[in-house]
């Protein structure tokens, strides 16, 4: 197991020995991980790696068998809360409540995420102008096309303006300028001080984004490092070695 | 967080859906013709009842069968009305938004169970507007009428409860739906078979919903109703919360 720690000051995440089996099966082992603030990381990994559990236990949406999350120095499991300030989260497919709005679903998210009044508003009235809501706000979040639900997800998740943004293959389903566009935001946020993590299993999409790389297979960290933004072709040849090593065992194994 | 973020966003919802307004609007109007009917029955028989020194009153006649009505109705409604709240989360993927948002689970049913409520309390006052209506031309018996409104409060809060238990246990709202139906009616009716053989008391007929609801109906109150009552609704609401903690471990 290698894990990534940080070079300096307190991580605002730190994930320590984090296991969790789902179907019967481990999808996340011994899994190690630091983030500091205005880190972009990319978590690379086939389907099935491991990535969406990893993503759902640092949002605080489900619970690790064992091993310990911290946030900005502070025991995550033992206070669930801290997610609620701290922590943004855009699951794989945006979940939405059909019949709500978009403006509805925005002061749903704020509201659950323990703002009200003036500091809902002006929160509002930030993430609309930036993320270009405005015309969307009547409209029933059912009827959008998926890019602009990709958005209302990412507006719910930026909404109180987390220290730790956690992105689970946002650019599904998104065009290329919307993808531009999302990273543009991603970069935004990352220079504003928010430690970003992004998973995806698209190599451009790390390497046009991320400073930090972290690669999951069978739900176990088998590398990870600083990401140079030339390091394409390496990275490239890194994911497809540890990919095939893996599948070739398995099949010699079977 | 707002202590009530869960309670208002699921009372949106039940406002911008249209099965609440459908069964709002159909239920109401179901009531209101019987109240013309049973009011119709009041009236003819009123100069006979006159005759009689303690005979039934307006309380007895009218408002009582009305809300007898709205408990038959309230055993289709509630169901329907609940079998979203978590189910639907549930299949939407929505719940996890919760639980990331911090959201304890108990408060999460809480927060839903009373939105439910409230619509139902809603619900439940329209349908005493219309004998309210006639209070001042009447004589109206108000104990009696508390106690009975406070005996389908009392059903109505429970049947709320069992029925968030319900759909806390699926992922289908309409599977949700069936389960609160079918395990209300069991409770109502579980004490039927010793009945009909003559058995009146016994740990059968304490189990039962209907020993417990029809003599609040009729205007006694007892403390052993009200708390079995409360037991029913404590022991959904916390089997609930213990589902969806069991569902945020098993992820």
């Amino acid at each position: 197991m290698t894990s990534i720690k940080p070079a300096s000051a307190r991580p605002i995440l730190q994930l320590d020995h984090i296991n969790r089996r789902r179907a019967g099966r481990p999808a996340v082992q011994d899994l190690s991980l630091g983030l500091q603030s205005g880190q972009v990381l990319g978590l690379l990994g086939v389907n099935g790696a491991g990535k969406s559990t990893t993503l759902s236990m640092i949002a605080g949406a489900m619970r690790p068998d064992s091993g310990s999350i911290q946030l900005n120095g502070e025991d995550f499991l033992e206070q669930p809360e801290l997610a609620r300030q701290q922590i943004g989260w855009l699951p794989e497919r945006a979940p939405i409540w059909a019949e709500l709005t978009v403006s509805e679903h925005l002061d749903a998210h704020g509201r659950l995420r323990g703002l009200a009044g003036a500091r809902l508003r002006e929160a509002r009235k930030t993430i609309i102008d930036r993320l270009e809501l405005q015309p969307l706000l009547r409209r029933l979040a059912g009827v959008l096309s998926q890019g602009q639900r990709q958005r209302l997800g990412l507006a719910c998740a930026l909404l109180h303006t987390p220290a730790l943004l956690v992105l689970d293959e946002p650019a599904n389903a998104l065009d290329p300028v919307q993808v531009a566009a999302l990273r543009g935001l991603i970069r935004e946020q990352a220079a504003a001080g928010t430690a970003v993590i992004l998973s995806t299993h698209l190599l451009a999409e790390v390497t046009a984004v991320c400073d930090r790389v972290a690669i999951l297979h069978q739900g176990s960290l088998r590398h990870e490092g600083a990401l140079d933004s030339n390091d394409h072709a390496a990275l490239e040849r890194r994911f497809f070695e540890i990919a095939m090593h893996d599948n070739t065992h398995a099949a010699h194994a079977a | 967080m707002n202590p009530f973020a869960v309670t208002r966003l699921e009372w949106r919802r039940l406002l911008v859906r249209p099965l609440a307004w459908i069964l709002a609007a159909l239920t109401l109007a179901w009531l209101a013709w019987n109240f013309t009917l049973l009011l119709g029955g009041f009236l003819t028989t009123q100069v006979q009842r006159a005759a009689l020194p303690d005979g039934p009153g307006f309380v007895d006649l009218v408002a009582v069968p009305l809300l007898g009505q709205l408990v038959q109705l309230a055993f289709l409604v509630v169901p329907l009305l609940t079998m979203s709240t978590i189910a639907g989360e549930r299949r939407n993927g929505t719940l996890p938004l919760l639980f990331a948002a911090g959201v304890p689970a108990s408060r999460i049913v809480l927060g839903k169970y009373l939105a439910v409520l409230g619509w139902l309390l809603l619900w439940l006052l329209l349908t005493l507007a219309m004998p309210l209506a006639l209070a001042h031309s009447t004589a109206l018996d108000w104990g009696k009428l508390a106690a009975a409104s406070l005996g389908v409060v009392l059903l109505l809060a429970s049947l709320a409860a069992l029925g968030v238990a319900c759909s806390s246990f699926v992922s289908h709202p309409a599977i949700a739906a069936a389960f609160a139906l079918v395990i209300t009616l069991v409770l109502w009716s579980v004490n039927l078979g010793a009945q009909m053989a003559g058995v009146n008391d016994g740990i059968i007929n304490w189990l039962a919903m209907s020993t417990h609801a029809q003599p609040m109906l009729r205007g006694l109150v007892t403390s052993a109703d009200i708390i079995w009552f409360v037991l029913l609704a404590v022991l959904s609401l916390t089997l609930a919360t213990r589902r969806l903690n069991a569902d945020k471990e098993r992820g």
